[in-house]
């Protein structure tokens, strides 16, 4: 059975749509509710990866940026594995930024009714509605920037979604109608290959997951149980970096071969060079 | 009365889905026809009206203002149409001509960029690459476009009701979702939106009469009361003349007032 991945700026809505989806279509829902089982997992705070998920990000925060890279790289490990089994309506995880190339994955936005936003911004931080309508503007404009730090996408791109659903104008019964209509097309019904392409998402995942632990800068794909590993590495670390990476990743259930691809440190190879 | 505007790029089949909404729903459709309205009323040759829909505005037309006049006149040509309700415009920058008006469903048709290459490609007997690269750089002059002239970026989701991924479903689906979505309570006539898409024609049909004048100038019309807005204070006179000579072109303007040196407020046209 399909999956329906919901993203939106505004949890509240999310969380009320997905419930009311999963309720209509007889799915299960997973949200943000999962965080503390993957933190326990993890033996992280679940804060932590709240925080993860979250907005704030800048270039001079680098350290707090590869925190957060193995923090995001644990959920969307989780949650993959959670996928698996469809029939899920998920929401808040940011999975319409990690799962691709999955054909019965329904990827639906919710762009949130931006006066009830404003207001709930207003009541909440006592602030005006106009102070409160300038806040929501930059909230969204960071909820951009860190999809586009974390994930190299820009999550207001309609083209990222197969319906974008304006809350501000179509009220949630209609859009949980469409959504719920929606999901039952043939398109979105799994076949052998998406369901692969899944899996095969959640190796490269669980990969990820175990190499940022002690790594940075690491891209992983998977493909028929065969692992490609791209890395930055200085010259004189290569051949130890790429024992490493095959050793980490091949304790990784399901993997049968390891390549790994490392490309030259050149600024840091040139700094040390000037030592 | 609905108005239903279907923005797209070229080749995502937003033309198709918005024949079949305007078929099923029994409207009539808007699209390249009003630009052929406005060149008969303004007496502009149509490419001038095409290009000022479609490229952005070079350096000198951003000095000259000339892309603000024509869009001034496209805009007074859409609103006149659109006033008369149920309606379907499948043109360039609907979304944005008819901003701040109830009861306008904003649908954006998208489609993966392999998906409108290889249809691009097929139609035109060309590579897929070079389909690829037409679509890109269109894509981009659009953006621009929108950019330039308004200020927002036209691949933001926010800007719409609801936004199809064409490739992901049939188009009869695009069709059932739109024509749903219009039945809502929210996109039905009221007297509070019938009185915006009317005073939105008349606020452009006056800002139509002054822009080669003055170009720069802002027009709000609220029951008939036209409000001119100028940041330059120097236009006095010269600009009152105009104004009482087309108060007396149109029917249903109560009051005009020019407030200098104001800033505009973001329904101005």
């Amino acid at each position: 059975m399909p999956i329906i991945i919901i993203s939106s700026d505004a949890v509240q809505s999310a969380e009320q749509i997905a419930k009311a989806t999963a309720d209509a279509v007889g799915y299960e829902c997973l949200g943000r509710e999962i965080l503390p089982e993957i933190a326990a997992t993890n033996k992280v705070p679940v804060d932590k990866l709240e925080e993860a998920l979250g907005k704030s990000s800048s270039p001079w925060r680098r350290m707090r940026a590869k925190r957060r890279s193995q923090l995001l790289a644990q959920i969307e490990a989780h949650v993959l594995d959670r996928l698996m089994a469809d029939k899920i309506v998920c929401w808040g995880l940011a999975a319409h930024l990690y799962v691709r190339g999955v054909s019965h994955a329904l990827k639906v936005r919710l762009v949130p009714d931006s006066q009830q936003e404003a207001g709930r911004i207003a009541k909440q931080r006592g602030v005006s509605e106009e102070k409160a309508a300038k806040l929501l503007q930059t909230d969204v404009r960071k909820q951009a920037q860190w999809s586009q730090t974390a994930y190299g996408l820009n999550e207001l791109d309609p083209t990222m979604y197969d319906l974008v659903i304006n809350l501000g104008q179509i009220d949630p019964d209609e859009s949980v109608r469409t959504i719920s209509g929606a999901v039952a097309f043939r398109k979105f019904q799994p076949m052998t290959y998406s369901i692969k392409c899944l899996a095969e998402n959640a190796m490269a995942a669980k990969v990820k997951t175990k190499l940022l632990a002690t790594m940075n800068d690491i891209s992983v794909q998977a493909r028929d149980g065969r692992v490609v590993v791209t890395c930055k590495a200085l010259k004189r670390e290569r051949q130890k970096k790429a024992a490493a990476i095959k050793a980490l990743a091949g304790q990784v259930e399901g993997v049968e071969f390891v390549e790994v691809h490392l490309i030259n440190y050149v600024i840091r190879e040139a700094a040390e060079s000037f030592r | 009365m609905s108005i239903i505007t279907i923005s797209r790029g070229s080749y995502s089949m937003g033309v198709i889905v918005a024949e079949q909404v305007a078929q099923r729903l029994g409207y009539s459709i808007i699209s390249r026809d009003l630009l052929l309205d406005a060149s008969d009323r303004f007496h502009i040759p149509e490419i001038r009206l095409i290009r000022a829909i479609h490229d952005a505005p070079s350096i000198l037309e951003r000095f000259s203002h000339s892309k603000q006049a024509y869009l001034a006149y496209i805009r007074a040509a859409l609103a006149e149409r659109a006033s008369g309700g149920n309606v379907v415009y499948h043109g360039l920058a609907g979304h944005i001509l008819l901003k701040n008006i109830e009861g306008v469903l904003k649908v954006r048709i998208t489609a993966d960029m392999n998906y409108r290459a290889a249809r691009e490609a097929e139609r035109e007997g060309i590579s897929v690459d070079e389909a690829r690269s037409i679509l890109e750089k269109d894509d981009q002059q659009r953006r621009r476009w929108t950019k330039s002239l308004h200020g927002v970026d036209p691949w933001d989701s926010s800007l719409y009701d609801l936004a199809i991924r064409i490739d992901h479903f049939k188009v009869d689906d695009a069709v059932e979702f739109i024509c749903r979505a219009v039945e809502s309570e929210r996109f039905r006539e009221t007297k509070k939106s019938l009185q915006m898409i009317n005073d939105l024609a008349l606020a452009c049909k006056v800002k139509a009469e002054i822009v080669d004048e003055f170009p720069t100038l802002g027009v709000t019309c609220q029951y008939g009361n036209i409000i001119v807005y100028t940041k330059d204070k120097s236009h006095g006179s010269k600009l009152h003349k105009h104004l009482e000579a087309v108060r007396g072109k149109f029917s249903g303007i109560y009051n005009l007032e020019i407030h200098s040196a104001a800033v505009f407020p973001p329904e101005a046209v």
